[in-house]
C-alpha cells in the first residue's frame, strides 16, 4: 500500500462524498420505519426505479443539460409509484387487525422487491445503461471529482436539508413526528394516520428514487443496482440510530470514510467488511445507534 | 453457403461417410417401419416428440455478465436451429433448455441438477462465469453429463482434470501472456492490475505475477484486488494513481469493468495511462452508450476480430446471425454456436448420447467450429486439459463509436 498525505486527503474526500450519498438512501428507510413501523426491504428497487426514470428522462426526453429537472421528475415519479403501492400493500396491515405485522411487512416488501426487479429485467433488459452527463470535472483540493458526483453530493445535502426543514418546521412534519411517537394519540387528535402512512411511504421511497437518479451517471442503471445501496442503508441506520435524521447523515459519512480508508490503506478486497466491523462496534458500545433512542414497549 | 450434414459433423473418410449413409438409410427404413407400427398402436407421437436436450446455463440477469449471456444464448439458439434444419442429431430434433445462472454459483448448480435429472439434458454449456462453471463441474463429475465452458477463463475449470469438463476458451496463461506481450511490445514498465476477488480475477492476477517472474520481464506490478459487488472503486484507483502506472489491467467483469473505466477518468488515470480490459466487454453493443468519449483509447483482449478468418461453418453462422440480429457476431455468440455444433458432432460420431461415449469421442476427435483452427480436447497438462483456445488479440479503439471490426489490432499473441 502506498501512503502519502495527499492520498490520505483524497481518500477522505472520496469517502465523505460517497457517505453523504449513502445517507440519502438510509434516510428513506429510517423515515418510513419511523412512521409506518415497517422495514421496507424493497427500498433498493425504488432506488432502481429512480435511476431508470433518470436515464429515460435524460437520454430520451430532456438531454444532459436538464439532469437536475430529470432528477426532480424521477423523484416525483418514484413518489407516485410509492403512493400507488402503499394503499395496496401497506395499508391492509393497519386496516384490519393483524397479529404478526412485522412478518406481513417483510413478506410483502420482499415480494415487491422480486416483482420490481423482474419487471426491470422484462422492460429494460438485463443490460447496463448510463444517462449522459456533460458536467465538467471539479477539483476539490487535490482530488479531481466527476461533475456528476459533485452535483449528486450537493443535491443530496440540499435534499437532506429540505427534508429536515419540512419535518421540523411544518405542520405536516409535526404530524409525522407525532405519528412516529404515538399513532393512537395522533388519531385521537383527529389526524388521519392512514394518510400520513401513505405520505411517509411515498416520501421515503421518493428519497431513494432521488438517490438513484443522482447516482445513475456514476454507478449506472441496471436491474439490481439498488441491492448494494440498500445494504449500506441498513448499515447506516444501525450506526446512526433508527429514526434519526442526523444519525443517517453522520452514519452515512462514517460508513463512507471507514470503507474508503480501509480499502485504500488496509486491504482493498475487504472494502465491504470494514462497514460491518463498524456496525458491530456500534452495536457493542451503543446498541441503539449513535443518535438513536432506547425503545420503550408497554 | 449452406453446409451439408456431413460437413458439420466433421472430418471423416469417404468410406466412413458411405458407411454412415448406408447405415442411415437402413436406420431410416427400419425407423419408418417401426414408426408405422407404433402409429397403429397410438404410440408414435411420444417418440416423435423426444428431442435430444442441450442445456444452456448462462447469466441472463444481474449480477451476472448478462450481455455475454445473451450473446451465448443467441449463438446456441442459431446452432440448434441449424442442427434441426440439417435433420437433427441421430435423426432426432435437438431442443435447447435455457437456464439463467445470474452469475451465481448456487443458481448454476441448481440449474445443472434440473437439466440433468428432470430434463434429461445430454450436454450442458453456455458458462460465462468461471465460478459457476467450477461449481457445476463438482456436481457434474458425479452426475456424469459433460459440460463445456463457453467463455470461462479460470484455470480450475479444466485444471482438476475431470472427465466431464471441457472448454472452448482461453485460460489464464495465454490471456496473461497476451497483455504482458502487449505491455512488453510498448516497452512499458509499471503496471497496475486491478482484479475482482473471484476465481477469475484471482487466477489472472496470480498468473500475471507468475509469468512476470518466470520470464524475467522486469515489470513492476501493483496488484489491487476488490470485491466485485463494490459500487465505488475510487479508493483503489487513487492507490493506482499514486503508483503512476504506464498501463492498467482491468480485471473486472460486467459492472466493475465499466465502473473502473469511468472512475479511472475521474481520478485522472485515463487517458494518461493505457488500460486493457481482460476480456472483450468493450465489444458489447452498449459500450459506447455507457462511455461515450471516454471509451476512446480503451484496449481489450479479444478472441475474435471480424478481420479474423472464419471456417465455412463460421461464415454460415455469421450470415445467419447478421440476418437475424442486424449486426456482426461477436465471440460469445460464435462460441455458443460452436459448443452446440461440437456436442452434436460428438453424439453423431459416438452414435449415442451416453456421456462416456460422448466424452471419449470429444477427447479423440477433431471438430470444426467457427475458427479455421480445428477444435480438439486433448488430455493435456494443467488447465490445458480438455481445452481448446481461440487466437488471442489486443484490440484498441481509436475513435468514438468504433466497431470491433474497425478497431486497431494492437497485438496478436504469438506474432
Amino acid at each position: 500500500m502506498i501512503f502519502s498525505s495527499e492520498l490520505l486527503v483524497q481518500t477522505l474526500l472520496s469517502g465523505l462524498m460517497v457517505g453523504v450519498l449513502y445517507a440519502l438512501m438510509a434516510l428513506g428507510i429510517t423515515f418510513i420505519y419511523s412512521i409506518v413501523k415497517t422495514i421496507n426491504w424493497a427500498m433498493g428497487e425504488f432506488y432502481m426505479i429512480g435511476s431508470y426514470l433518470q436515464f429515460v428522462a435524460v437520454h430520451f426526453l430532456l438531454g444532459p443539460r436538464w439532469w437536475w429537472l430529470a432528477a426532480i421528475l424521477s423523484a416525483a415519479g418514484t413518489f407516485l409509484v410509492g403512493a400507488m403501492l402503499e394503499p395496496i400493500l401497506i395499508k391492509p396491515m393497519y386496516a384490519q387487525p393483524m397479529q404478526r405485522r412485522d412478518d406481513y411487512a417483510t413478506v410483502v416488501t420482499i415480494a415487491l422487491l422480486l416483482l420490481l426487479r423482474s419487471l426491470a429485467v422484462a422492460l429494460g433488459g438485463p443490460n447496463q445503461y448510463r444517462p449522459e452527463s456533460d458536467l465538467p470535472v471539479v477539483w476539490i483540493g487535490p482530488l479531481p471529482q466527476e461533475g456528476a458526483r459533485v452535483a449528486a453530493f450537493v443535491c443530496a445535502l440540499l435534499a437532506l436539508g429540505i427534508f429536515w426543514l419540512v419535518i421540523k418546521k411544518t405542520w405536516v412534519g409535526l404530524a409525522l413526528r407525532a405519528a412516529a411517537q404515538n399513532r393512537i394519540a395522533v388519531q385521537t387528535c383527529g389526524v388521519k394516520v392512514d394518510r400520513l402512512d401513505a405520505a411517509a411511504f411515498a416520501i421515503g421511497v421518493a428519497l431513494a428514487g432521488f438517490a438513484g437518479a443522482l447516482l445513475a451517471p456514476l454507478f449506472m442503471v441496471f436491474p439490481t443496482n439498488g441491492a448494494v445501496t440498500t445494504v449500506k442503508g441498513f448499515e447506516i441506520i444501525v450506526i446512526g440510530g433508527l429514526g434519526s435524521i442526523p444519525g443517517a447523515l453522520i452514519g452515512g459519512i462514517l460508513l463512507g470514510l471507514v470503507e474508503s480508508l480501509g480499502a485504500a490503506f488496509i486491504s482493498s478486497p475487504y472494502q465491504n467488511v470494514y462497514g460491518f466491523i463498524l456496525v458491530i462496534l456500534v452495536l457493542i458500545v451503543k446498541p441503539e445507534g449513535l443518535f438513536g433512542e432506547r425503545g420503550r414497549e408497554a | 453457403m449452406a453446409l451439408t450434414t456431413a460437413e458439420w459433423r466433421g472430418r471423416g473418410s469417404p468410406r466412413t461417410h458411405q458407411l454412415e449413409n448406408s447405415m442411415q438409410r437402413r436406420a431410416f427404413v427400419g425407423g419408418a417401419a417401426l414408426a408405422a407400427t407404433l402409429a397403429g398402436l397410438g404410440l408414435a407421437p411420444a417418440l416423435a416428440q423426444d428431442p435430444i436436450v442441450f442445456g444452456l446455463i448462462t447469466p441472463l440477469s444481474p449480477p451476472g455478465e448478462t450481455a455475454l449471456g445473451q450473446l451465448a444464448k443467441r449463438g446456441a439458439e442459431i446452432g440448434v436451429e441449424y442442427l434441426n434444419e440439417k435433420g437433427g442429431v441421430l435423426g432426432r430434433n435437438v431442443a435447447l433448455s435455457v437456464q439463467d445462472s445470474a452469475g451465481k454459483n448456487e443458481q448454476g448448480v441448481a440449474a445443472y441438477r434440473r437439466l440433468v435429472s428432470s430434463e434429461k439434458a445430454v450436454a450442458v454449456f453456455g458458462f460465462i462465469h468461471s465460478g459457476v462453471n467450477i461449481a457445476v463441474n463438482e456436481v457434474a463429475k458425479e452426475m456424469g453429463v459433460p459440460t463445456m465452458g463457453t467463455q470461462t477463463g479460470a484455470g480450475d475449470v479444466t485444471a482438476k482434470h475431470y472427465d466431464i469438463a471441457f472448454r472452448t476458451h482461453a485460460v489464464d496463461g495465454p490471456r496473461a501472456a497476451a497483455w504482458l506481450g502487449w505491455i512488453a511490445k510498448n516497452k512499458w514498465k509499471r503496471v497496475s492490475l486491478l482484479a475482482e476477488t473471484t476465481d477469475y480475477g484471482i487466477g489472472l492476477a496470480k498468473e500475471t505475477e507468475k509469468q512476470n517472474k518466470e520470464q524475467n520481464l522486469g515489470l513492476e506490478i501493483q496488484t489491487i484486488m476488490f470485491d466485485r459487488t463494490t459500487t465505488d472503486l475510487l479508493p483503489q484507483l487513487l492507490q493506482a494513481k499514486a503508483f503512476k502506472p504506464d498501463a492498467i489491467v482491468n480485471v473486472g467483469v460486467g459492472q466493475p469493468l465499466d465502473l473502473m473505466i469511468t472512475q479511472a477518468h475521474t481520478v485522472g488515470l485515463l487517458p494518461g495511462a493505457q488500460m486493457v480490459t481482460s476480456y472483450d466487454g468493450p465489444a458489447r453493443p452498449q459500450f459506447w452508450q455507457l462511455h461515450g468519449d471516454q471509451g476512446v483509447g480503451i484496449n481489450f483482449i479479444a478472441f475474435y476480430s471480424p478481420k479474423s478468418e472464419l471456417s465455412d461453418l463460421g461464415k454460415e453462422f455469421a450470415k445467419r446471425y447478421a440476418a437475424k440480429f442486424n449486426e456482426p457476431p461477436v465471440y460469445a455468440a460464435l462460441n455458443g454456436f460452436a459448443n452446440a455444433i461440437v456436442f452434436a458432432a460428438a453424439i453423431e460420431r459416438a452414435k449415442s448420447t451416453d456421456p462416456k461415449a460422448m466424452i471419449k469421442t470429444l477427447e479423440e476427435g477433431s471438430f470444426i467450429g467457427w475458427s479455421t483452427s480445428p477444435i480438439t480436447f486433448p488430455r493435456a497438462e494443467g488447465a490445458l486439459w480438455h481445452n481448446w483456445s481461440p487466437p488471442l488479440l489486443v484490440l484498441h479503439y481509436t475513435a468514438k463509436d468504433q466497431t470491433p471490426a474497425a478497431a486497431e489490432v494492437a497485438y496478436i499473441l504469438g506474432q
